[in-house]
């Protein structure tokens, strides 16, 4: 008993030691994980690297001065360090945009497993709801969607620790942005269930409920994962653009909050490449890594081919 | 139409060409010194199993080698010049005015966008100089000839079913008037019917247009019906070359009796079929010796240590320790 | 080929009706008489019984559903969007076909530019798939298609306009520029410069992509094979056989792409201040006026719908396979 167990995780060991071969190979994959590795660890502990989150009320430097020993990336409008500004708004993009992936994925493959497991009348109307939100991108719905709920919900008590628009922008990007997923993860199931493993689960009495837990979902991760990597840069995408139009929260500066900020203070006509340039190349950086993690998933997973959304 | 009067001069010749394949820095050989000549207007089948070699064989005297082989030895003469086979673009007049191919599963090597009659005019139009009108005209004929009405070439070739195409693909080939065809299993994906009306077209063009044919093949019987010679390639050589009627009535090699005992043939009472022993061989582990010796059921001694050369025997050639003029000597040897 | 068709149309009709009645949703949600939020730019001018009557004339006496729902779609077919907060008073319809033209300029001249650019080097790139200009083009269309066009805006603002001043990085015009004048032509496309190179910036690198895994997917096809075997040189192999093949998805993405790119360039619009209906879009997200966003939403689900009716027809046009 012990040794079949043995075996097996030996095996498993060993499919996983060949996938870390072969998806390290990718130089886009390493380029990918050591920036995001930097920019985690930026996003984990902020308050150590440069101290609390500046405020006008607190903020040490001049108006507007370019970089200097002091200010290594130079100072806002109101004299706030932008380097204490871009590494909190590491924090609250990555938290939003991974948020975001996390809701997208569990609906997307929610909708697709359950289209593709029931078939039929089920699967029809599903897959005709997956369409519009195919269609519609994300940020389209999200423009809209967000300023009616915030008005909603109001713009007073944080809600889990989230300024509330930025809580709406979040859930908003997630329930928005997982048609892609959905259509994927119902086609590999229509094939998996097909599948003899699935019929004998199906013969042993498992339920609807655990057979697609237990033997189709874990069959899904590869796909999940490469899509979700793809996801997590266009929330990243979608966030920054949204903040920058006004629709995030200044007391919870994202980079996209903070090209909002630098825009109507007139940074880019004034000069001031430091204030708009550092969180934009933090933006480029990291949707950048996600974009060649998940296509070097992709290609471990999928190496026949592969077409980019 | 064949009279033995064309028969005299080869027309093509290949003398120890060895190929190999780099990936990834890795090299395999994929033929092994492979010698052998054609006349005009003959037929000859490449036989063998997936990675014997066979189509590699071909696609060296088309000229349409990919950029990944190289040849390590050998050269290819046609019409007693040598061919520069490695060179892409050296080789680009040759191809089609001289040997056409007509690949196998027509359905992707037609392009899904042109109709068909431009497919045909095509080479007509960049390799003999016509016009548009008479490129369509001879296209036209060209359809006409393997059976198509000229009216189907406004078809795209999903409009076709696969025997139609692999006609169109036919009369592609034949379009800038070549000596040579080869057909890369060109009926492998068709039913049996349609499959011996595409050999019976092939064999009456070939002797119509005096063509010499390699048909590239795995199954011997397709070989049966058109071919006057045949030669069994194995792992990257040829193990045994000689006339259809010949090797089909007393095959030498073991592999080719392998070969031809794996053919159903239920008018004689033999419906089950007699699968060949072991693995087809890998080619970046090539056995020593004799490449069949580890699936051979009459291998000896020395088959295990000693390459056979392929040696004239009786009207064809085999490659076979137990076929040596000089075999009993080296079995006491080894003995 | 017309039961294709009809399917197409059905979806697209679907989607199109989903965006509308979602929009009747969001606007009931929002706190308030939805009377007074549709007449509230008029509000001043317009008495209480005059809102009353608008009330009736509206439905909004009625039950939700079915009636208010369609007597919403039967207007909104009819372009009647309501009356905007901010522009005192005026129909919606009215501030966006005002607003149209100038992001029609700067898309359609972005779109053109992305799409010469991009499709070229995609398929170059794909042709010579992992040569040294593949792997630039590839690496640079990836870090492009992960920046957002307007940071590229503003970094183009900072050089361009700003460092060096050649051109403006402001507004569609120069205060007291004379219209339909040489000079007010001139200047307007020295305004555009900047905007058409950041959105067309923005696009450039998808379309690389695309059209790159286009012909690398097209050059290991059997009938590129023929097509050498046939002795065709590269460049008759590449516009003969490749090219034709190769542009079936990138002419999907491209009519897909008009209806995402009105979209796309809002945010562009916001950086230049640009007169269109991305500046439109900023100006109504900041004064909270839902009547002319609810419109916008409208329109570009609109576009987007009406392109992806079009892509899948271009999609038949050009692959026979699909015409039957």
């Amino acid at each position: 008993m012990s040794e079949s167990i043995i075996r097996y995780s030996g095996r498993q060991a060993r499919a996983i030691k060949t996938f870390l071969g072969r998806f390290l190979g990718y130089g886009g994959a390493q380029v990918g994980l050591v920036c995001l590795a930097f920019f985690i660890v930026v996003a984990a502990v902020p308050d150590i690297l440069v101290g609390p989150l500046q405020t006008a009320i607190n903020a040490t430097g001049e108006f507007l001065a370019p970089p200097s020993s002091q200010h290594v990336l130079g100072t806002d409008e109101v004299g706030r360090d932008v380097l204490n500004l871009v590494v909190h708004g590491a924090r609250i993009s990555l938290t939003i945009a991974l948020l975001a992936t996390v809701i997208s994925l569990v609906v997307g493959t929610t909708i697709g497993m359950t289209a593709g497991y029931y078939g039929g009348v089920v699967d029809v109307w599903l897959m005709r709801f997956t369409d519009f939100f195919f269609v519609m991108p994300s940020f389209v719905l999200a423009l809209v969607i967000t300023p009616v709920v915030v008005e909603v919900i109001g713009r007073g008590q944080e809600i889990l620790g989230f300024r509330p628009s930025l809580f709406v922008i979040l859930v908003v990007i997630g329930m928005t942005s997982w048609a892609f997923v959905a259509r994927i993860v119902r086609s590999q199931t229509l094939s998996l269930k097909e599948r003899t493993f699935i019929d004998r689960a199906r013969v042993v009495g498992s339920s609807n409920f655990s057979i697609m837990v237990r033997h189709i979902l874990p069959n899904l991760v590869p796909q999940i994962a490469a899509n979700g990597a793809l996801v997590v840069a266009g929330a990243i995408f979608v966030e920054t653009s949204l903040s920058f139009l006004g629709l995030g929260d200044p007391l919870q500066p994202s980079w996209g909050t903070l090209l909002s900020l630098a825009q109507r203070a007139g940074a880019a006509s004034a000069g001031a490449w430091w204030y708009l340039g550092a969180p934009g190349a933090c933006v480029l950086t990291v949707s950048l890594s996600f974009v060649l993690i998940g296509n070097a998933l992709d290609d471990t997973f999928n190496p026949r081919r592969r077409v980019i959304p | 139409m064949i009279d033995s009067s064309h028969h005299k001069a080869s027309l093509l010749e290949v003398d120890g060409l060895s190929i190999d394949y780099g990936l990834k820095g890795i090299s395999s050989r994929a033929i092994d010194g492979v010698s052998f000549a054609l006349r005009a207007g003959e037929a000859v089948g490449l036989v063998g199993e997936s990675g014997s070699g066979k189509t590699t064989t071909a696609m060296a005297i088309a000229g349409l080698l990919s950029p990944n082989a190289r040849v390590s030895s050998g050269e290819v003469r046609y019409r007693g010049n040598r061919l520069p086979i490695d060179d892409d673009a050296a080789m680009r007049p040759h191809r089609w005015t001289e040997t056409s191919v007509v690949f196998q599963g027509a359905m992707n090597a037609l392009n899904p966008v042109h109709r068909i009659v431009k497919q045909i005019a095509e080479p007509c139009m960049l390799k003999l100089g016509m016009s548009r009108g008479e490129a369509t005209g001879r296209a036209r004929e060209l359809l006409e000839l393997v059976g198509i009405p000229a009216d189907r070439g406004a078809a795209y070739p999903h409009e076709l079913s696969g025997g139609m195409r692999q006609r169109v693909m036919i009369a592609m080939a034949l379009a800038c008037r070549p000596s040579i065809v080869i057909g890369d299993e060109p009926t492998t994906a068709l039913d049996v019917i349609t499959q011996a009306q595409i050999l019976k077209l092939l064999g009456e063009l070939r002797s119509q247009l005096n063509l010499a044919l390699i048909l590239i093949t795995h199954d011997l019987s397709v070989v049966a019906e058109c071919c006057d010679r045949v030669m069994i390639m194995y792992a990257g050589r040829i193990v045994e070359d000689g006339a259809v009627s010949e090797i089909f009535a007393k095959p030498k090699h073991p592999y080719t009796r392998l070969l031809i005992d794996a053919i159903p043939n239920p008018a004689n009472g033999k419906k089950m079929i007699r699968p060949i022993p072991g693995d087809p061989p890998n080619l970046l582990t090539r056995p020593s010796g004799c490449v069949f010796h580890p699936r051979c059921p009459s291998a000896i001694g020395i088959c295990a240590t000693e390459v056979p050369s392929l040696e004239k025997c009786g009207q064809g050639r085999v490659a076979c320790h137990l076929h040596r003029s000089s075999q009993q000597d080296r079995v006491s040897v080894h003995a | 080929m017309s039961r294709r068709i009809g399917s197409i149309l059905i979806r697209a009709i679907i989607t199109l009706l989903m965006v509308a009645v979602l929009n009747f949703v969001l606007f009931r949600v929002i706190p308030g008489d939805p009377a007074a939020l549709l007449l509230g730019g008029a509000r001043t001018s317009v008495s209480a019984e005059q809102i009353e009557v608008q009330r009736q004339n509206w439905g909004l006496d009625r039950p939700l559903f079915p009636d208010q729902v369609l007597d919403y779609l039967s207007s909104t077919l009819r372009g009647d969007f309501g009356y905007s907060f901010k522009f005192r008073g005026r129909h919606v319809a009215d501030l966006i076909v005002e607003r149209l033209p100038a992001t029609i300029v700067l898309v359609g001249l972005a779109q053109f530019i992305a799409i010469i650019c991009g499709v070229m080097l995609g398929l170059y790139a794909g042709w010579r798939r992992g040569g040294a200009g593949d792997n630039i083009a590839t690496g640079a269309s990836l870090a492009l298609y992960s920046t957002p066009a307007f940071w590229l805006g503003m970094i183009l603002v900072v050089i361009f306009s700003t460092a060096l001043g050649w051109v403006p990085g402001y507004g569609a015009h120069s205060p007291g520029a004379i219209a339909g004048s040489l000079d007010w032509l001139l200047d307007y496309l020295r305004h555009l410069a900047l905007p058409v190179t950041a959105v067309a910036l923005g696009l450039v690198g998808q379309y690389v992509v695309v059209a790159r895994a286009a012909m690398s997917d097209v050059v290991t096809e059997d009938y590129m094979v023929t097509a050498r075997a046939k002795g065709l040189t590269g460049g008759q192999m590449l516009m003969r056989h490749a090219f034709r093949n190769a542009m079936l998805p990138v002419v999907t993405l491209i009519t897909l792409n008009l209806g995402y790119v009105v979209a796309g360039a809002i945010t562009v619009e916001a950086v230049f201040a640009w007169p269109g209906i991305g500046g439109l879009t900023v100006e109504a997200l900041n004064a909270r006026d839902y009547p002319v966003l609810q419109g916008i939403f409208l329109l570009l689900g609109a576009s987007i719908v009406v392109a992806n009716l079009a892509a899948d027809l271009a999609y038949g046009l050009l692959d026979p396979r699909v015409r039957q």
